[in-house]
């Protein structure tokens, strides 16, 4: 008699945990930031504990869009817009600490990749956005250098920038940081199972019921074929492409990323994909190897614990030597 | 081990047995479905498993988004936005597919059996 009491126990136990486990439920959320659809999916076995974090989340995202927009002034904020819009006669701004920590990040890659990687050149892409938007035209070098004012932020410590107006953009990098912010708030609450899309930015934690995520790369011929499919778990895959957000003149696509040591679209490449622990790295690497031949590109992230993939403009396929382990 | 025993013991066991059998039964394939969001709410589902031509109207932050359903693939055809970017775009019928209209906060999403669980472009 004493076995079975035993035997029914261990029954019950199974199916009690069998319950917890089931129990966890899935999770999603949509979101419109920086100018992009992002899409947060995650698995969590409390309802309550879940529904704050969706707030979170929310709020970890608004912040940053507001942090990092060039286009538009918020009350009681000072963000990029208002670094280079502002009236103030003080010598210096107090930023709030997430600002100044995220252009303390982006600088010091800045210096890494010897100012390849470049926050400061708003002023020109300014110049670019004026001709996509009257869909006419593209820019003179004359122009272009007049509006080139680089070099002109100065991090004071204490969460004090000097108050000289620089024409910031963290166009390539907030999407990637604040993703990895989100990812690490998720694992501090103890989530371990989920996904993040922000645009070209995904990161990933564990998979549900299977042993990897699935993680398309659309072609950039826009013909809705993929280049590969990366398969992996606590990764990030982040791609610079030519093919979104671009302006066609006299037949000849312009893309978005700006090449700051020629003042023009790079026309390096289509696109490059990087896999990587950190979608903020993912993203200062994304396009950091958009800007540089592929030959180069290939030295380059060896100095990092990354892979990429490359679409030549050619349509060729490069990959990095460890690449193909994530196919 | 007496008679009562051994009658708990399979009554357990078939317990068991149903409970498993209802978890992965679960798991069969997906019909095929355009999930339409207006923010975070679903507010429309399209069935694509049949042959049909139909449009479908929601609300978008800017004004009426037509939908159009075309056997198993989906299309915007109609909406009021600056660029027109989701229009413009054409069918989706991948299940990693989605269309995106920004501007009216609209996205369109297939729900099908998948290939990949996400994508990056």
């Amino acid at each position: 008699m004493k076995r079975i009491s035993l035997l029914i126990i261990i029954c019950f136990c199974l199916l009690l945990s069998g319950c917890s486990l089931k129990q966890e439920k899935e999770y999603k959320l949509n979101l419109y930031y920086m100018d992009t659809y992002i899409y947060v999916d995650f698995f969590c076995n409390n309802k309550e504990q879940a529904e704050a974090m969706k707030t979170s989340i929310d709020s970890i995202y608004e912040s940053y869009h507001k942090l990092s927009d060039r286009y538009n002034e918020y009350d009681d904020i000072i963000n990029i817009y208002s670094i280079h819009n502002n009236d103030r006669k003080d010598d210096y701004l107090v930023l709030d600490p997430k600002l100044y920590d995220l252009l303390e990040y982006s600088l010091e890659f800045q210096k890494m990749t010897n100012n390849r990687f470049n926050i400061e050149i708003g002023g020109i892409i300014d110049v670019w956005k004026k001709y996509r938007e009257l869909g006419e035209g593209i820019p003179n070098v004359k122009e272009l250098k007049t509006a080139d004012k680089r070099n002109k932020l100065v991090l004071l410590g204490d969460n004090k920038i000097k108050n000289n107006h620089p024409n910031l953009d963290l166009g390539a990098i907030s999407k990637g940081y604040a993703t990895e912010k989100v990812g690490k708030y998720l694992e501090e609450q103890g989530i371990t199972k989920y996904l993040i899309n922000a645009g070209g930015n995904v990161k990933v934690g564990l998979p549900n019921n299977k042993d990897y995520y699935r993680v398309g790369i659309q072609s950039p011929n826009k013909d809705g074929s993929l280049v590969t499919i990366v398969k992996g778990k606590n990764i990030s895959v982040v791609t610079s492409g030519s093919y979104e957000r671009n302006y066609t003149y006299q037949g000849k696509t312009y893309s978005h990323i700006i090449d700051p040591s020629t003042l023009y679209p790079a026309e390096f490449m289509k696109s490059v994909t990087v896999i990587t622990e950190d979608s903020a790295i993912g993203d200062l690497l994304s396009t950091t190897l958009f800007l540089m031949n592929v030959d180069d590109g290939l030295e380059f992230i060896k100095n990092y614990n990354a892979e990429a993939i490359w679409v030549t403009n050619n349509d060729e396929l490069i990959r990095s030597e460890g690449f193909s382990s994530y196919e | 081990m007496n008679k009562s025993d051994k009658i708990l013991l399979i009554i357990i066991t078939i317990i068991i047995l149903v409970i498993c059998c209802i978890t992965f039964s679960k798991k069969s394939d997906l019909p095929k479905k355009a999930m339409v969001y207006y923010q975070n709410d679903l507010v429309l589902s399209i069935d694509l498993t049949d042959d049909s031509v139909n449009t479908y109207e929601v609300d978008g932050l800017l004004g009426k988004v037509v939908i159009e359903k075309n056997g198993s693939k989906v299309r915007v055809i109609e909406e009021n936005s600056p660029n027109h970017i989701c229009s413009k775009q054409g069918y989706i019928e991948e299940s990693y597919e989605v269309l995106i209209c920004l501007p009216n906060k609209i996205v369109i999403k297939i729900e099908a059996e998948e290939k990949i669980d996400t994508i990056v472009k």
